[in-house]
């Protein structure tokens, strides 16, 4: 039973190993270096998002606003540059900026959340709105032709030609993780999430917790930021639109809980991977890039739905162990 | 029919039987063929440790679970399981142990809720709500204003009034009260013995459950003993007593020893004091408190529900806020704005609630455990897994704590082994002072002498310890003091070796507020 136990909290990466086979033989193209090297490519930018949204999740909140952070942070950065000073901006300093005002759209975030009492759902929705309308509003369409140095990160290649974007995402994933798992703040993270009473009483400073993880959302919301606009060598104002509800089916796909306390970054990885994954066969067989969109919605109904299943298929397996003790007790003679 | 002579049990049909009633959970065996027979009119006693599987009994009778395996039979039909609908149209009435109520719903929707009365088209009758809400809580006796919203009724009274819907609403026939007391003052438990005892006469059959020997030994006709899921014993009450009950329920040691209050001498405490308080003042909580706590004392807080006690504790622990006074950590002066600030002063807090305030649920033992102590655990950045284990193994062997391993999700253990969690987890944390806010509460005589021992013993040996219980007994057997509080001031202070039960228990009722001027 422990090995099924085992295999039940690691499931994303079961169902990723199974649809990669299946893709292997069934889709055109599928399988070659240059395909796969592109799956985690374009997995890079959401997966940022999806580590955003699963770290916010642990902490038994919402962050909605992650998909307008994307596109504001690098916008004020590439406006500084371009329009609003005059002598233009070091593009090193652009990339600070970028993440300095992602992580202040977070510290708000985190603040009104846990100082004001705002529930996170309404705040982060709120600010979803109003950053996309100041991106629409202050960027034209689009910037493009961005410094090299801002783009390296969403474009560069490194050896064997993998992109430096998805080392970088990689590199961040694997951090998280051993932080989530081994570091005392990591478990003063996940607690807040599954108790934060019992968090408060036994000690922990659950809002700064709270604050931390929103700050950091919105750090990774810039990333993600960055990335894109990397890859396509401009800032437009529609980026991100639509990925935050993606970032959820990854991150529950990947194991994280909606009501908080549970989840691993790798799980996270696990289920952006596969988001990409499916998005990429997709377009490969050719589907109809609309009907590629509705079929997003289902995966977020699947994720969900898979998320019960677990809990189910928990439940079944220890009650078949209850039933083996059972039969145990019957048959050995009545103890104590 | 059947007739009901004097205090004996009437021979009354048997109105429920239940054979063989199983109950699995992950991780768990709650119940294992489990039998029993109620009868008309009388009250039949369910009693166990934590963990013995009585309130997972009443919750299949009740239709709140469905059993795994085995029958109930009510009346004549023959049930697999249960659903609450199924079971009220049976006539089963149920009073969980906490008030189950909609906190913003006034008391005479709560009542109602969710039988609302209804006109023919569908739209409820408020007034004819309200006013038959009046007239049952004047029948039960209770003095409540129904049109007041269910919150502002002090915990004790919200039970009341859960009793009265069961008695007096519901036209039960079969009403069970899970440990209901717990909830009560004394003077409103008193209040439930009058009840009860009016109701039998009219020929329901009541279900009471409870851990505490004496109320069973008080008011039942019959007994049911649980231990570890299985009935062990149907007894009629007057064939029991104290000894041959705890026997029963523990199935070895004779527990019903209890406490010989007061007989050690006090441990001589020299030395500064490791907590200090001065006129500490809560407005609408306690008023101008001040005493000294030394290292290696146990410090008692008795008094009733509402007497300041825990609030008392809350305060100095930085949960909730002080409006006056001063506090010293030895010596120092410090204010404590929230547990964290606590904890890093070296003052612990053992919350009064330990499901919703001491553990998150879904975690492990381990991860419990390790909670507030993980700062002492670390190598670097990181936490040294090892040191981690050791220390949790350590932990679950000195307090004795069952589970079958340290990885085991905490929501799966027994009552008194979740308690044995949390107080390990502040153990853990290494304080000056302990604040424990009823560490004895809802737990069975087992785990609560370990527990007293454990406190007695190992907190008191690094720390000053103060602890507030329900019950005088838990207090005069391991303090050294004890402090009375009324009405949220102290109005006297006893030493050990003069624990007198009498003047304790007038003390605490010091200013009686007589019931409903």
């Amino acid at each position: 039973m422990r090995l099924q136990l085992v295999v039940l909290d690691n499931l994303i990466w079961l169902i990723l190993i199974l649809f990669f086979l299946v893709n292997v033989f069934f889709t055109p193209n599928f399988l070659s270096y240059g395909n796969i090297v592109n799956i985690f490519y374009h997995s890079t930018i959401l997966s940022m998002l999806v580590l955003a949204q699963g770290l916010v999740l642990l902490t038994g909140n919402i962050d909605l606003s992650i998909e307008s952070t994307l596109a504001f942070a690098p916008a004020i950065a590439m406006l500084l540059s371009t329009k609003w000073l005059p002598g233009g901006l070091n593009p090193y300093l652009a990339i600070l900026v970028t993440l300095t005002v992602g992580g202040l759209v977070g510290l708000f975030n985190g603040v009104s959340v846990t100082k004001l009492g705002i529930n996170s759902f309404i705040h982060t929705l709120s600010i979803l709105i109003i950053l996309r309308g100041l991106t629409l509003f202050f960027v034209p369409f689009a910037i493009y032709k961005l410094s090299g140095t801002y783009t390296f990160l969403g474009r560069a290649r490194a050896f064997a030609d993998i992109p430096v974007a998805v080392i970088f995402t990689l590199f961040v994933f694997f951090t998280l993780h051993i932080v989530l798992k081994n570091t005392p703040f990591g478990r003063y993270v996940l607690a807040t999430g599954g108790n934060p009473r019992a968090s408060y009483i036994s000690g922990i400073d659950t809002d700064k917790m709270v604050i931390v993880i929103f700050l950091f959302a919105g750090a990774l919301a810039a990333v993600a930021g960055m990335l894109a606009a990397g890859r396509q060598d401009a800032v437009n104002n529609t980026m991100g639109k639509d990925m935050v509800l993606l970032s959820f089916a990854g991150a529950i796909l990947g194991g994280t809980t909606l009501s908080g306390g549970r989840g691993t970054a790798l799980g996270m990885l696990g289920g952006a991977l596969l988001l990409g994954m499916i998005s990429n066969s997709l377009t490969l067989i050719g589907i109809n890039v609309f009907l590629l969109y509705a079929t997003y919605g289902i995966l977020i109904f699947f994720a969900v739905l898979l998320d019960r299943f677990k809990v189910k298929l928990r439940e079944l397996l220890f009650h078949r162990e209850n039933m083996r003790t059972l039969r145990e007790l019957e048959t050995a003679p009545r103890g104590k | 029919m059947k007739s009901a002579e004097g205090e004996q049990a009437a021979e009354g049909r048997v109105i429920l039987r239940l054979d063989g009633i199983t109950k699995l959970y992950p991780g768990s065996i709650a119940l294992y063929d489990a039998r029993m027979d109620v009868r008309e009119g009388e009250v039949h006693g369910i009693i166990g440790k934590n963990g013995a599987g009585k309130s997972t009994l009443v919750n299949v009778v009740s239709g709140i679970t469905p059993p795994t395996g085995g029958i109930i039979e009510i009346g004549g039909d023959r049930y697999s399981s249960l659903t609450r609908q199924r079971a009220k149209r049976k006539g089963i009435a149920i009073v969980t142990q906490e008030p189950e109520v909609v906190p913003d719903f006034t008391v005479a929707e709560n009542l109602f809720f969710p039988d609302y009365l209804r006109r023919p088209g569908g739209r409820i009758m408020w007034g004819d709500i309200n006013r038959e809400a009046g007239r049952m809580m004047e029948q039960a006796g209770l003095r409540v204003n129904v049109l007041a919203k269910m919150s502002d009724l002090p915990l004790s009274e919200q039970q009341l009034v859960l009793v009265a819907k069961a008695f007096y609403l519901e036209k039960a026939k079969i009403i069970i009260l899970d440990e209901v007391t717990a909830s009560l003052s004394s003077k409103d438990a008193a209040f439930l013995y009058e009840i009860i005892a009016a109701q039998k006469r009219g020929g329901k059959a009541i279900l009471f459950i409870s851990h505490h020997m004496g109320e069973i030994l008080e008011i039942c006709d019959r007994v049911t003993v649980l231990r570890d899921g299985q009935t062990v014993a149907t007894e009629e009450r007057k064939t029991l007593d104290r000894h041959r009950l705890s026997l029963f329920i523990v199935g070895g040691e004779d527990l019903a020893g209890g406490s010989e209050g007061g007989a050690a001498v006090s441990r001589v405490k020299t030395g500064d004091p490791v907590l200090t308080v001065k006129g500490l003042t809560r407005a609408g909580a306690f008023y101008d408190l001040s005493f000294d706590l030394r290292g290696g004392e146990i410090l008692g807080i008795a008094g009733l529900r509402g007497s300041g006690r825990t609030e008392l504790l809350k305060a100095i622990a930085g949960v909730d806020r002080v409006d006056e006074g001063r506090i010293f950590v030895k010596g120092e002066e410090r204010a404590f704005r929230s547990p964290a600030e606590a904890f890093a002063g070296g003052v612990v807090y053992l919350p009064e609630n330990r499901d919703r305030e001491g553990l998150i649920e879904n975690q492990s033992v381990r991860e419990n455990l390790s909670l507030s102590s993980l700062k002492h655990l670390t190598r670097g950045a990181f936490i040294n897994k090892r040191e981690e284990l050791k220390a949790v193994e350590g932990l679950i062997d000195m307090l004795s704590i069952v589970t079958p391993s340290p990885e085991q999700e905490v929501r799966n253990l027994s009552g008194g082994n979740r308690q044995k969690v949390v107080v390990g987890k502040i153990f853990a944390a290494r304080p000056l002072v302990y604040l424990l806010d009823e560490p004895t509460r809802g737990i069975d005589i087992g785990a609560k002498k370990s527990i007293l021992a454990i406190i007695k013993e190992r907190l008191a040996s690094r720390a000053g310890v103060i602890m507030t219980a329900p019950g005088l007994e838990d207090l005069v057997s391991v303090c050294d003091r004890i402090l009375v509080l009324c009405g949220g001031r102290v109005v006297n202070e006893f030493y050990r070796g003069a624990f007198g039960e009498r003047e304790l228990y007038l003390a605490i009722h010091g200013m009686d507020r007589a019931r409903a001027v």
